[in-house]
């Protein structure tokens, strides 16, 4: 079934709701360092938040035990006492809105600007990585850690100042109470410390069980992606049930661990939003009775009770706060992990020098072995000429495609070199050697770009270029008749192609560079056997100063070749012209003149 | 379509499509507001304590005093169990439901064309099932039910505010009222931005998934630096936009607290001068400074889950549209069964284009008797592909009809259609599962030994021997683990395990190398002999083979008839094969 690769997690047996605060810390001054103005202007903005709401506190007393008490109750007259009241609780309201605006959007920036400087930082970091780390990565999850985590990672940036706000309130509020009188005071403090407590233990035993709720989503989208990906497949066989009921598991799954979350959290919550009405019923009865001792106005008693009942709602978010810290470090750890792989590419410092003409190039004792399985090449071994092309021919699975990425240095072997001028393919500056190797895949990879744009990919090529370049790759013929010619939109949202004028792009993108040395890898497999003749005759027919290395089947492709490079058992069992390894090697005449001996038998059994 | 659909058409909807979300919802809708109703308890106990025992002249009863707060006391116990049981309710019952919602999405989907015709969108696809029911999910939990409390608390507080002081409560009413209006106004505006926002984040997502897909491509070509530059303005234009609506959303907020001052203002000042001469008490307008918090608190909240409804109404607006799309390939109503023996095709004008672009078959019409073997040929985007598609009811035909063992192929239970017919499609989808598995999915109870069996019939003995766990191989995420030959080397024997009595080949073995492929062939035509096939073929040695060869041009049959027939004329096929020919010799 699927796997779902998820970087490990630490196990949360080794975690304690300290130690989640202390690394949530960590990670909030590493975000922090980035962008310290934001957050002080946040923070700022909560503490002048905080302020208001004390004050506006202080002015209801204030109004109760100057206006509303001696009028309503001392029947004193209102004029004059009304304006100054108004003006007070207005006041305080405008100062509380300008307060959140200016944390709300201290913190807005903090947090999307944090997301964007992650983004892009993933994206070079993963770029200067090995192809052996990337091979070993699911692209799944890889985009998953640079959208849904770097959302993750960052969610306690959001609530952080306003958190802190929360802090900064309860202090004042514990101050403002404990000066009107102390023993209530006290008794909201030791209130307030229990409803923080049962806030933290609830944030963290959510959060131990919202990690399984990642999991869970995870799984669903694997199963979603691998199901469409193989839609056709699956309608092919009939197999939709099967696939929707596997799909309906993992659903499930997830179904019951939110409900397991969910269940969990509501619980919480409900606690923590009746105990500071608790908090209030035992406030007045306490207020009462130092009222009757005569220690306390009936506007302090009001006072207190207004600002409880304003805390109601702010120490409920410290849930969320917490919530999102032991979040943000599950998205980040996922982060980290990619930020820590430090398998880099280590480049030379020479430069390219494209303009030279084709290349020679040597294979010299290449050991290669991919990652926990069977060595691909055991010493391979091969020297090429500058300016022929060779066909690299072997049986199914003999590593013809892992040769091509070697020479393409999209891999390093093991041990052994290759040489392209006699120049390590390793000495070359980060950038520099494509400028000098083209390398065309079977499966031709389009951007969301123009054709234009696919075939210049940002080189600077002209238009002339562009043209000439599709046209040696048979691709000019068919551009014409789309929408919008060299303009028309591929990719995601464009055009549709089908996989032979795919290929006949990626080919053009390859040709457009005039490398010293072309690399292709079955790179024609989808275009028919007319159209690949020529576009393999105008290749050599072309003053294209290449080095060409093709990797196929057709024997029209070997024959183009002025080369063979046999391929099998790990090493180069021959290399020569196509008559010489006809004569000298029975395995590779058997594999290339299938056809033709087929064909033979045919008419034989026929006549 | 459903982009004028409002809000709560839209749930309706949803309602409609999974039953399980109304589920008792009414009862939990009535625990939510008893549960919340107790909330209002602590400001009525203030002003009874204050007005009798506080201000009382003949002084405090502390024994009444607490008597009061008991009873407050236990309504808020009961308060708390009864609202947390309707929590619980609701978690189930939209949990359960959005779970049903996301299962039935992904059936839908899977039954869409699209998703085979246009490889490109699938990204966008998986988003359906994840990410938008996952917006469903959180809006239900976590908005869903802040609206459904916050709106009881508004309701009762308002009744008790009428309880106390009409005039007063009428401020207030007419203050919220002017408020809600100002919020569906500032919703509008807003609503816009977050559209907005969607694009760029969708654009920027778009740009550096395809980047990170791309980087064996981007380092291949060395344009590492344009494709971070490319990244990071995209990323820049989101952050912009993003920064501009938070900063709008955020005033949007900020605004409760204004309004809040405003009629805590409207109330001392209107609760003083009608209060002295309607002998109003201290107590009761006290009481309403804690009632008008009690109504602004959930406004606030309805504001916070402004954000959050939005984005919910527009992942419910993408789900519905699946939905709403409708099922191309669907059962028929009336089945008719295909016959027990071998099965003969005929294609009667038939024609097919896709509703964006022109036509890609015109008037097919095509006769295969059954036991035949039929190649199929021409120039790539000629139509060949989709003809077999057509042939296994991949797609419909948008003109015509198509028999098969001379029922209309409309009329055949799809799952009958499948056992009966095999499609072996290009690429070699595998799963992320082993090899034995893989090959289950052409017929799910096939045993280990019936599949060895297969591949031994197929001649690939050999090639799974080699393989270090045999059938328990694992082929890796999409076969990675395998080379694109040995892909379609599974994919082939997954097709031959269900014997199937019409084999459709679209260049099933074009990644094998020849002298495998040879084998492959002969054992195939040993095989399949009695069974009809239809091959799409890259290689014209299987079409010289054949019984009969249908050779495509821009979406019409050109030619047709055996080899021989097709050589003499000297057409489109003679010329083909003159190239192929002239490729294929080694000498």
């Amino acid at each position: 079934m699927v796997e779902v690769v998820r970087c490990p997690v630490m196990r949360s047996g080794e975690l304690t709701p300290w130690s989640v605060l202390r690394d949530g810390a960590r990670l909030i001054a590493r975000f922090v360092r980035r962008h310290p103005i934001a957050f002080v202007i946040a923070v700022s903005g909560a503490a002048l938040y905080a302020s208001a709401i004390i004050a506006a506190s202080r002015v209801i007393g204030w109004v109760t035990d100057t206006v509303v008490v001696p009028v309503l109750d001392g029947n004193e007259s209102y004029s004059g006492l009304l304006l100054p009241a108004a003006v007070a609780i207005l006041a305080v309201a405008i100062l509380k809105a300008v307060g959140i605006v200016v944390r709300r959007t201290g913190a807005g920036y903090l947090q999307l600007r944090t997301r964007q400087d992650l983004r892009n930082d993933l994206l070079d970091h993963q770029l200067s990585l090995k192809m052996s780390w990337f091979d070993k990565q699911s692209i799944g999850d890889l985009l998953a850690v640079a959208d849904a985590d770097v959302d993750q990672g960052t969610g306690v940036l959001g609530p952080l100042p306003y958190a802190s706000g929360v802090i900064l309130l309860l202090i004042g509020s514990f101050v403002m109470i404990t000066l009107i009188d102390p023993w209530i005071g006290l008794g909201a403090f030791i209130g307030l410390i229990i409803v923080i407590a049962i806030d933290i233990r609830g944030s963290w035993i959510t959060y131990k069980m919202w990690e399984e709720v990642q999991e869970a989503r995870g799984r669903v989208a694997s199963v979603a992606h691998e199901s469409f990906d193989g839609a056709l497949t699956v309608k092919s066989l009939g197999r939709e049930e099967y696939v929707s009921k596997r799909f309906g598991r993992e659903s499930d799954q997830l179904r019951d661990r939110l409900i397991d979350v969910n269940s969990t959290w509501t619980t919480y919550q409900t606690v923590i939003r009746a105990l500071p009405q608790a908090i209030s019923i035992v406030l007045i009865v306490v207020g009462a009775l130092r009222i009757d001792a005569g220690l306390l106005t009936p506007g302090d008693l009001v006072t207190v009770a207004y600002l409880l009942a304003l805390l109601a709602f702010p120490v409920q978010l410290i849930g969320f706060v917490l919530w999102d810290l032991a979040g943000s470090q599950a998205g980040w750890r996922r982060i980290e992990a990619i930020f820590e792989a430090e398998d880099f590419i280590s480049y030379g410092d020479r430069e390219a020098t494209p303009e030279v003409g084709p290349a020679p190039v040597l294979t010299d004792r290449v050991h290669f072995t991919y990652d926990g399985s069977e060595p691909v090449f055991e010493g391979l071994s091969f020297d090429l000429r500058a300016g022929v092309t060779v066909a690299v021919v072997g049986p199914t699975a003999s590593g013809k495609s892992t040769l091509s990425l070697l020479l393409a240095r999209l891999w390093d072997p093991a041990t052994g070199d290759i040489r392209i001028d006699g120049r390590s393919l390793r000495s070359f500056a980060a950038s520099e050697l494509p400028r000098e190797v083209g390398y065309v895949a079977q499966d031709a990879f389009l951007f969301d770009d123009t054709v234009a744009g696919n075939i210049a990919l940002g080189g600077g090529f002209s238009q002339h270029e562009i043209v000439q370049a599709a046209s040696l790759a048979g691709a000019h013929e068919f551009i014409m008749e789309l929408p919008a010619k060299y303009e028309t939109v591929l990719g995601e949202r464009g055009t549709t192609l089908s996989g032979g004028q795919r290929q006949r792009i990626a080919l053009a993108r390859a040709l457009i560079r005039k490398p010293r040395l072309l690399i292709l890898d079955d790179a024609t497999s989808a275009v028919d056997p007319s159209v690949e003749a020529a576009i393999l005759r105008s290749l050599k027919s072309a003053a294209l100063p290449s080095t060409i290395v093709v990797v196929a089947y057709r024997p029209a492709s070997i024959r183009l070749a002025d080369e063979v490079v046999y391929v099998d058992e790990k090493r180069v069992v021959a290399h020569g012209t196509h008559h010489e390894l006809l004569a000298s090697t029975p395995g590779y005449a058997r594999l290339v003149q299938a056809y033709e001996e087929d064909a033979r038998r045919m008419e034989q059994e026929a006549s | 379509m459903s982009d004028q659909m409002t809000t709560g058409k839209l749930i309706r909807r949803a309602l409609a499509e999974s039953p399980v979300l109304a589920e008792g919802l009414r009862l939990t809708l009535v625990m939510a507001m008893v549960g919340q109703a107790i909330t209002i308890v602590t400001p009525v106990v203030f002003q009874q304590i204050i007005d009798e025992e506080i201000l009382n002249p003949a002084g405090i009863d502390i024994g009444d005093v607490i008597v009061r707060a008991a009873v407050a006391f236990a309504a808020l116990i009961v308060g708390i169990v009864v609202g947390r049981a309707a929590l619980l309710r609701l978690v189930r019952t939209s949990s359960a439901g959005l779970s049903d919602l996301r299962t039935m999405t992904f059936n839908h989907l899977l039954r869409q064309s699209v998703l085979h015709v246009q490889a490109e969108r699938r990204g966008n696809l998986v988003s359906r099932v994840t990410s938008d029911v996952t917006t469903l999910q959180e809006f239900m939990e976590w908005g869903g039910v802040s609206l459904v409390v916050a709106s009881s608390q508004v309701l009762l507080a308002t009744a008790v505010m009428f309880y106390y002081e009409w005039r007063l409560a009428l401020i207030s009413l007419v203050g919220v009222t002017l408020y809600l209006y100002l919020m569906r106004w500032f919703q509008k505006i807003l609503r816009r931005n977050y559209d907005s926002v969607r694009v760029e984040v969708g654009k920027s997502l778009g740009v550096l998934s395809e980047s990170i897909s791309a980087i064996p491509v981007v380092r291949a070509y060395g344009v590492e630096t344009e494709t971070k530059e490319r990244v990071a303005d995209a990323l820049e234009s989101r952050f912009q936009r993003e920064y501009k609506t938070n900063w709008f959303g955020n005033s949007l907020f900020s605004s409760a607290e204004v309004f809040a001052g405003a009629m805590t203002t409207a109330i001392v000042v209107g609760g003083v001068v009608i209060g002295v001469s309607q002998g109003m008490t201290a107590g009761e307008l006290i009481a309403f400074f804690f009632l008008t918090n009690l109504l602004i608190e959930p406004l606030q909240i309805v504001v916070e889950t402004l954000e959050f409804s939005q984005s919910a109404a527009s992942g419910l607006r993408r789900v519905l549209e699946v939905l709403d799309s409708e099922v191309e390939i669907e059962d028929p109503d009336n089945p008719v069964d295909l016959p027990d023996s071998g099965l003969a095709v005929r294609f009667d004008g038939v024609g097919f284009s896709y509703p964006t672009g022109g036509n890609v078959l015109t008037d097919v019409r095509v006769e295969i008797k059954e036991g035949s073997r039929v190649a199929v040929v021409g120039e790539t985007g000629s139509g060949k592909t989709t003809f077999a598609k057509l042939l296994v009811r991949l797609l419909d035909p948008t003109e015509g009809v198509i028999e098969v063992g001379g029922v209309r192929l409309d009329r055949v239970p799809l799952a009958q259609l499948r056992s009966r017919v095999a499609f072996v499609p290009q690429e070699g989808f595998l799963f992320d599962d082993t090899i034995a598995n893989n090959v289950r999915y052409g017929r799910l109870d096939a045993t280990d030994a019936e599949i060895f069996t297969a591949f031994h019939e197929l001649d690939l003995g050999d090639w799974l021997d080699a393989l270090p766990g045999g059938l328990e191989t694992m082929v890796g995420e999409r076969g990675a683990g395998m080379s694109a030959g040995e892909r379609q080397l599974v994919a082939l024997v997954r097709a031959w395990i269900g014997s199937p009595d019409l084999l459709v080949l679209d260049e099933a073995t074009s990644a094998v190398d020849p002298s495998l492929d040879v084998a492959l062939r002969h054992a195939m035509d040993r095989l399949i002999k009695g069974r009809t096939s239809v091959t799409i073929a890259h290689r014209l040695a299987t079409a010289e083979a054949a019984d009969d060869i249908l050779v495509f041009e821009r979406g019409y049959v050109v030619e047709q008839g055996p080899h021989r027939h097709l050589i003499e004329r000297g057409g489109v096929y003679a010329d083909l094969y003159a190239d192929w020919s002239a490729g294929t010799k080694t000498v």
